[in-house]
C-alpha cells in the first residue's frame, strides 16, 4: 500500500519537472532546487535578521518600541521587517517541499539516513526560531505565545518545570525572559549552521545554491507579499488584558500552528502529537524493507591510483589510501561500505576494471550487448 | 586476429541501411523510461531492431560499453539516464552527458562513430516519447550511414 503510494507520488512529481523542464531548461528548473531554495531563505534570514539585530532592543520596556521604530521610522525598516517574517515562512515551506521530494523519490534512507535524521532535527531547531521570533515583538501574541508555551512545557513530567523556568528564565516574565528568546532566536539560528553541515556530510558536490534567475525571482516573490501584506504588530504587551489563546487570524500557520493544537487537545494531547509525530518521521525509513548490500570493491592488482572513482562518487565512499604493497602505482582506491550507494558511478570513472559492482560486473554488462546484438 | 574481425565488421557496419534495418542497442540506467513490461529479455517491445540493456544508473556506463555495443554490430548506440537535474544518485546522468560529450574522463575514443552515439535524458513516465524517439534515432542513424558511405 505505502510502496504505491509513494510510486505514485513520484510520478506526479516527475510529470510536473517534465513540464517545468520544457518550459525553463532542466538548469533553471525550481524544483530541482528544493535543497538549495530553503538555503537560500536562510542566507535572506541572516542578513536581514542581522539588520533588524542592530536596532532591537530585548527588554519589556522597549522591545515593543524599538520594533516599532524598525518598521515605522527607519528607512526601509518595513521592508527588512517584511522580509524577514515572508523569508521564514518561505523557507519552512521550501523545506516542506524538499522532504516531500525526496520521501516520495526514496531519496532519504540507507546511505542518506544522516540526513534524514539531520532534517529533522533542523525542522525542529526552526520551529525553535520560530516560536522565539514572534515573542521578540512583544506585541500581545507574543505575551499568548510565552504563557501557553511555558504551560506547555511545565505539562511534561519530571523535567517540564526545569524546562518551563528556564525558558520564563527565572519564576515570571521579566527583562530575563527576553534575553532568553532572543537567545533562542539568534542561538539556535547559529546552530542551525552547524547542524546544516552535518546535514551536508556524506554528500560530495552538494546543491546549495539556486540559479541567479531562481534566486531573483523568489526574493522578488519575497518582496511582493512583504509588500502587498506588510508585517505589523498587534497591540503592545498587556499583563492585565492577556489573551487566552491566539487569534486564528493572527497564527503562522508554519511556525505557530503548535498554538491552535494546545488549543484544540491541550497540552498532554499536544505533546502526545508532537511526539508521535516525531517517532513516525524518524522511523519513516524503517518501514521500507532494505535490500542486501553489496558494495562496489576494488581489484587492487587492477587499481592504478587514477583518483577518478573517488572523485566521481556522489557519497564520499572512496578515498585513496597510500600503497605500499609493492606496487608501482603510489595510490589505491578504498570504498567505505556503508556509504556505499552501489550506483555504480566509480564503474563508469574507471577505465581499468579496477572498480566493480558485485552484483553487475561491467564485463557482464558488455557480454549482456554482446549477447543481445548477436543474437539475431 | 581478433582485431581484424572487429575491424571487418565496422567496415561492413558502414554500408548504408534503411531505417528499418538499423540495429540500436539502448544502455539505460533502470530509473529512467519505465520498461517493466516493455521487454522481451532485451527485445524492446514495438520497435524493431532495438536491445536496451539495463545498468543502475547511467553514471555506470563506461566509454567501452559504448565501444562493445558498436563492436558487436549496433548502428546506433543511446545511452540513457534520467532528465538531467534529477538523478537518485544526484550525479550519474550528469557524468554520463559529459562523458558523452568529451568533457569528462574516461574520454570514448575516437573511433567510435559519434553522429551514431546519443544520449537521452528520460523520466520513468516517458516511455511512449521514448519509443518515439528511438524510431526518430534510426532515420537519423540511416542518413548517417548513408553519409559516411558517400565520404568514403
Amino acid at each position: 500500500m505505502l510502496t504505491n503510494i509513494v510510486r505514485g507520488g513520484q510520478k506526479v512529481i516527475l510529470r510536473l519537472e517534465d513540464i517545468l523542464n520544457k518550459i525553463f531548461s532542466s538548469e533553471q528548473n525550481i524544483l530541482y532546487y528544493h535543497g538549495a531554495m530553503p538555503n537560500f531563505f536562510m542566507w535572506m534570514l541572516f542578513l536581514s535578521g542581522l539588520l533588524l539585530f542592530a536596532y532591537y532592543t530585548p527588554t519589556l520596556e522597549a522591545a515593543y518600541q524599538s520594533v516599532e521604530y524598525i518598521t515605522k521610522k527607519l528607512p526601509y525598516g518595513d521592508v527588512i521587517r517584511g522580509i524577514h517574517r515572508y523569508a521564514a515562512d518561505a523557507m519552512y515551506l521550501t523545506v516542506i517541499l524538499h522532504a516531500i521530494r525526496v520521501y516520495f523519490t526514496d531519496r532519504y534512507r540507507e546511505y542518506r539516513i544522516i540526513a534524514w535524521y539531520s532534517g529533522i532535527a533542523l525542522s525542529i531547531f526552526m520551529l525553535v526560531i520560530g516560536i522565539s521570533g514572534y515573542i521578540l515583538v512583544w506585541d500581545q501574541r507574543s505575551l499568548t505565545i510565552v504563557n501557553k508555551f511555558a504551560e506547555f512545557l511545565a505539562a511534561l513530567p519530571f523535567i517540564g518545570e526545569t524546562l518551563s523556568h528556564g525558558f520564563i528564565n527565572g519564576d515570571v516574565i521579566s527583562n530575563y525572559t527576553m534575553s532568553m528568546s532572543f537567545f533562542l532566536h539568534t542561538g539556535t539560528s547559529f546552530a542551525l549552521l552547524i547542524l546544516l553541515w552535518v546535514h551536508y556530510m556524506r554528500i560530495s558536490r552538494p546543491v546549495v545554491n539556486v540559479t541567479w534567475a531562481i534566486g531573483s525571482l523568489l526574493a522578488g516573490m519575497v518582496l511582493v507579499v512583504a509588500g502587498a501584506l506588510p508585517a505589523l504588530s498587534g497591540e503592545e504587551a498587556n499583563f492585565n488584558a492577556m489573551l487566552p489563546s491566539i487569534p486564528l487570524e493572527q497564527v503562522d500557520w508554519f511556525y505557530l500552528w503548535l498554538f491552535p493544537l494546545i488549543d484544540t487537545v491541550g497540552n498532554y494531547g499536544a505533546w502526545a502529537a508532537l511526539i508521535l509525530g516525531l517517532v513516525v518521521v524518524t522511523l519513516l525509513p524503517n518501514f521500507v524493507k532494505s535490500e542486501d548490500s553489496e558494495p562496489a570493491s576494488v581489484n587492487k592488482d587492477s587499481c592504478v591510483g587514477c583518483r577518478l572513482c573517488s572523485i566521481d562518487c556522489p557519497y564520499e565512499a572512496i578515498y585513496m589510501a597510500p600503497r605500499n604493497d609493492g606496487s608501482k602505482y603510489k595510490e589505491l582506491a578504498v570504498v567505505i561500505n556503508d556509504r556505499c550507494a552501489e550506483c555504480g558511478l566509480c564503474v563508469g570513472a574507471c577505465n581499468f576494471d579496477a572498480i566493480e559492482l558485485p552484483t553487475y560486473r561491467s564485463t557482464e554488462v558488455m557480454d549482456d550487448i554482446r549477447i543481445a546484438l548477436l543474437q539475431d | 586476429m581478433a582485431e581484424d574481425v572487429i575491424n571487418a565488421e565496422e567496415t561492413e557496419d558502414k554500408k548504408p541501411k534503411s531505417k528499418d534495418e538499423v540495429r540500436v542497442a539502448v544502455i539505460a540506467c533502470e530509473r529512467s523510461v519505465n520498461l517493466e513490461g516493455e521487454l522481451n529479455q532485451t527485445k524492446l517491445n514495438g520497435v524493431d531492431n532495438c536491445d536496451v540493456i539495463q545498468v543502475p544508473c547511467s553514471g555506470m556506463i563506461q566509454p567501452r560499453m559504448i565501444e562493445s555495443a558498436f563492436k558487436a554490430g549496433a548502428d546506433g548506440v543511446i545511452a540513457m539516464g534520467c532528465q538531467i537535474g534529477d538523478c537518485h544518485f544526484r550525479e550519474g546522468n550528469k557524468f554520463c552527458r559529459e562523458r558523452l560529450l568529451g568533457l569528462r574522463p574516461p574520454m570514448i575514443k575516437k573511433t567510435v562513430p559519434k553522429n551514431r552515439l546519443q544520449g537521452y535524458w528520460m523520466s520513468e513516465v516517458q516511455v511512449e516519447e521514448f519509443k518515439a524517439r528511438i524510431e526518430e534515432f534510426k532515420i537519423h542513424v540511416a542518413d548517417e550511414l548513408l553519409n559516411e558511405a558517400a565520404e568514403g
